[in-house]
């Protein structure tokens, strides 16, 4: 099977400034999830996967084409749907459609033909023949996912598709995007600064920061180089038990602290600990401390967790615990 | 928002050469322009200079055929209209009002939307390149050119061979032809390059109407004081219009004065470097368009 993307030493510089620092990555087909801040190199990125602009160094090839000399060719298989608004005014949407496909290589009477049918299947079968001012921000969103679709590609770039939406119009636009990404034959990338909607839809993410690749991989793969946490409910005066684990070298954040019944001190945390620890660690103690764990769980990291441990090196700064373990309201 | 992933169909096809992208975009623009009214009105306007010249060719020959007496009258009264180059070359330069009007009020819906609105990432998303969109655009605008001058002055030119009873007309005057389709070629090139130059930078109808104002009728105002002022004939290459359309009339083959001669060379290097700068102008604007933001 043809690599989906095959980076090798990929470098963009605009002037003195790198966005990109010699990407290394090969990437099988399916649906992708792009992640980074803003300047992490997404939109470089997206550029040279489109065929747009030259990489200064290395190479990348999509689909098997290599960007640098079939930019054009490769954009006949590829559809992309950019997050700015990029319509041609005073069109009617079924002619954007259109448009865009005649623009791709298809013949008019197919275009127009497909036109149709895709803006049937995206739900705006009753708007064809509306001009594109009249169409709502989230109207405009399926419309370019139809430019992106009509001539059938292999391979969708989308850049933050669900921006704009609202929360009825972004579910149902993930889920679309799911049901593509599941077509035989059919990939996407999708880049986008809302990790949830790359979790829903993507089996894989690839994390940049200040253009280099910091991660990549499927989330299960991303999740195995965390450290092991857990949630822990507790009852009594915690100082000291946080402070032993502290020293048995967990990290202790204390998210919550309240009143139990009977006035009894109560709190709420994480523990991120080493590897080689032992559950039972928790319990024993507890117990010698005194107190009562009312629960434990482990963390179950998501994207957003991922990301930010990522790209930050660790995770959100403890809150410092009250040596005493008094309660707080 | 309601869809049924089963309703998603593959298609497949064979994709057209990619220069063929060039004519959707053509297309499309001419498309846009023609559905507002305010351009069927200069059309129409344009069309009221072309229904004289049809009429006062069909008068002449009615009147030949029947009332050869009359006729010398009548050609005396209407002698601007002789079927001769000039009849054709007047007429597309009698057209130039309406046609920089049209253009002037076009610009910024063929171009400046695209500038402004995210057209043109919409374009170069797709399986084209720059080039593509630029030939498309240019191509769009040089239509309309020719749906003023061009084709009105193809149609006249017709019009006078059928009523003259004889192909002689068509065989004698092929130079005719040539002429029209080279002064036509003249000013869809010219007038294409300078619109599409000066749209990428104005962008908004209001600023260049101004932009096109001041071209076509500050410059030859000017023009026309510097020459009265200096007594020099050579303020008038000023013209853009006027230098058109002496290239116009040696396409025509009838430059025969040598003041026209002397004018010739460097009307022609001013209409080659108004497209030569407007090219350069264009050129950067189009690349610093981002597909992705």
């Amino acid at each position: 099977m043809t690599a989906l993307l095959t980076l090798h030493e990929l470098t963009h510089d605009y002037g003195k400034a790198r966005a990109l620092h010699g990407i290394s990555l090969t990437i099988e087909p399916g649906a992708i999830g792009l992640v980074g801040q803003n300047g992490a190199g997404k939109s470089t990125m997206m550029q040279i996967l489109l065929g747009l602009i030259r990489p200064t160094h290395g190479s990348a090839t999509v689909l098997g084409h290599d960007v640098r000399t079939s930019g054009v060719h490769l954009r006949g298989r590829v559809g992309f749907m950019p997050d700015r608004e990029s319509v041609v005014a005073g069109l009617k949407g079924v002619e954007s459609v259109a448009l865009a496909g005649e623009l791709c290589g298809m013949p008019r009477r197919q275009a127009m033909r497909r036109a149709h049918e895709t803006l049937s299947y995206l739900g705006l079968e009753d708007a064809r023949y509306r001009k594109l001012e009249q169409y709502s921000l989230g109207m405009l969103q399926r419309l370019k996912l139809a430019a992106a679709l009509v001539h059938d590609p292999d391979l969708l770039l989308l850049d933050e598709p669900t921006a704009g939406l609202d929360p009825e119009g972004r579910s149902a636009m993930l889920a679309l995007l799911s049901a593509l990404a599941g077509r035989p034959g059919k990939s996407l990338v999708l880049s986008s600064h809302l990790l949830g909607d790359i979790e829903r839809v993507c089996h894989k993410a690839v994390i940049l920061n200040q253009g280099r690749v910091v991660g990549v991989g499927s989330l299960a793969e991303l999740r195995a180089d965390r450290q092991r946490g857990y949630h822990l409910d507790w009852e009594g005066e915690a100082g000291g038990f946080l402070d032993r684990l502290r020293a048995l070298g967990a990290d202790v954040f204390v998210d919550q602290q309240h009143t139990a019944a009977a006035s009894r001190p109560a709190g709420r945390g994480r523990a991120m600990v080493p590897n080689d620890w032992e559950t039972r660690t928790f319990f024993q103690e507890a117990r010698r401390h005194g107190i009562l764990l009312t629960g434990i769980e482990p963390v179950e990291e998501d994207l957003d967790a991922i990301y930010r441990r990522v790209i930050e090196g660790s995770v959100p700064a403890p809150i410092a615990a009250p040596s005493t373990g008094a309660a707080t309201p | 928002m309601s869809f049924e992933p089963t309703r998603y169909r593959d298609w497949s096809g064979t994709l057209r050469p990619t220069w063929l992208a060039c004519w959707p975009i053509a297309r499309t623009g001419l498309l846009l322009v023609l559905r507002r009214k305010i351009f069927w009105g200069l059309l129409a306007l344009g069309l009221l200079n072309f229904l004289f010249v049809f009429a006062t060719i069909y008068l002449k020959a009615q009147v030949a055929a029947q009332n050869p007496a009359l006729s010398r009258f009548v050609n005396r009264v209407l002698s601007s209209v002789t079927g001769s180059g000039e009849t054709y070359r007047d007429f597309m330069f009698a057209q130039g009002t309406v046609t920089v009007l049209l253009l002037a009020l076009a610009g910024a819906m063929l171009v400046g939307d695209d500038l402004r609105q995210g057209g043109l990432a919409f374009y170069l998303s797709r399986r084209m390149t720059r080039f593509h969109y630029v030939v498309g655009k240019l191509l769009s605008i040089g239509l309309l050119v020719a749906l003023t001058t061009t084709v009105p002055a193809l149609i006249l030119f017709i019009e006078y061979g059928l009523l003259s009873n004889s192909t002689a007309y068509f065989r004698e005057n092929l130079g005719i032809l040539r002429g029209i389709l080279g002064y036509g070629l003249i000013l869809s090139v010219t007038l294409s390059l300078l619109l599409f130059a000066m749209a990428s930078w104005l962008r908004k109808t209001v600023p260049l109407v101004m932009g096109w104002t001041c071209l076509f009728v500050l410059v030859p105002a000017l023009a026309a004081l510097l020459r009265r002022v200096f007594d020099d004939r050579k303020w008038m290459l000023l013209m853009l219009w006027r230098d058109i359309r002496l290239l116009g009339t040696w396409c025509f083959g009838g430059i025969d004065s040598d003041r026209e001669q002397q004018l010739l060379a460097p009307a022609a290097v001013i209409v080659a470097v108004v497209c030569l700068l407007s090219i350069i102008a264009f050129i950067p604007r189009i690349r610093a368009a981002r597909v992705v933001q």
